[in-house]
């Protein structure tokens, strides 16, 4: 599996894109869990579950502990905050430049009236 | 599932002179971007923002649907995330009836408002509010008309 760079916001929205890797950070938001247990829901072997977790962890959308021979995850849930304001920044971003459109368009007529 | 940002407004002008200000470069420059469109299916073009940090600035896009003065259709990435912008021109009473959708914001929103902003994760995660900006996302289960964004050219 390719690595991706840590915490970088692209690959939080990657990470978020997925529906199984949803419903583990939905599992997750339970409290910190062993892979073992967040395999179990799932009808996947585990290898498949810890790619997930991967893309997660390297998302920085989960941390991992490690205790003996035991993997904990826990959920960390700020990366999520960006990919609101990402898309809240499109909102604003839209109904700004739909407001600037019409004003674009009541300038032309204004000018193409001053024309005649 | 995908979801949307959508939007719809009407203009006191003809469908052809919206459709000028939507595919004119120069236009669209007044008040977008600065760009190098050209309205042909398959011509890519960048609009240029002002950076910001974590972003060039720079919306690497390419034409998908032209249908004047109807609907145009671009895909628009930028900041890594994919997503497709269509406009769609009605003739209406007022002028024109204006819809906007940016599509490609993939299953974030039923997602949100069922575990963020439901019992489950709780406030203490996204204390904002959100519900007023997940109302003018697109449905939930929707499949849009809209084409999936391809950015094979960054």
């Amino acid at each position: 599996m390719r690595r991706r760079r840590r915490a970088a916001f692209p690959d939080t929205f990657a990470a978020v894109g997925d529906p199984t890797r949803r419903r583990v950070l939905d599992l997750l938001s339970r409290g910190e869990m062993p892979v073992r247990q967040i395999a179990a829901p799932f009808r996947m072997s585990r290898p498949a579950i810890s790619q997930h977790l991967r893309i997660l962890l390297d998302a920085g959308l989960v941390v991992v502990r490690r205790d003996g021979r035991e993997r904990y995850y826990r959920l960390r849930a700020r990366p999520l905050r960006q990919i609101h304001d990402w898309v809240a920044h499109y909102e604003r971003f839209w109904q700004g430049k739909l407001k600037a459109l019409g004003a674009y368009l009541d300038e032309e007529e204004k000018a193409k009236v001053r024309k005649r | 599932m995908k979801t949307d940002l959508k939007f719809e407004i009407a203009y006191p002008h003809s469908p052809e002179k919206v459709w000028r200000a939507l595919t004119d470069p120069e236009a669209i420059a007044q008040w977008l971007m600065k760009n190098n469109f050209e309205a042909r299916v398959g011509h890519r073009f960048q609009f240029q923002a002002p950076p910001r940090p974590g972003w060039d600035g720079v919306v690497k896009c390419e034409v998908l649907e032209v249908e004047p003065p109807r609907r145009l259709v671009y895909s628009w990435c930028g900041g890594n995330q994919n997503t497709t912008v269509a406009w769609t021109l009605e003739p209406a009473a007022e002028g024109t009836r204006l819809r906007l959708e940016h599509a490609g914001f993939r299953g974030l929103r039923g997602w949100m408002i069922s575990r963020i902003l439901g019992k489950g994760w709780g406030s203490k995660i996204l204390k904002i509010n959100i519900p007023a900006l997940l109302s003018r996302w697109g449905g939930e289960g929707r499949v849009p008309d809209v084409p999936e964004a391809q950015c094979s050219h960054q």
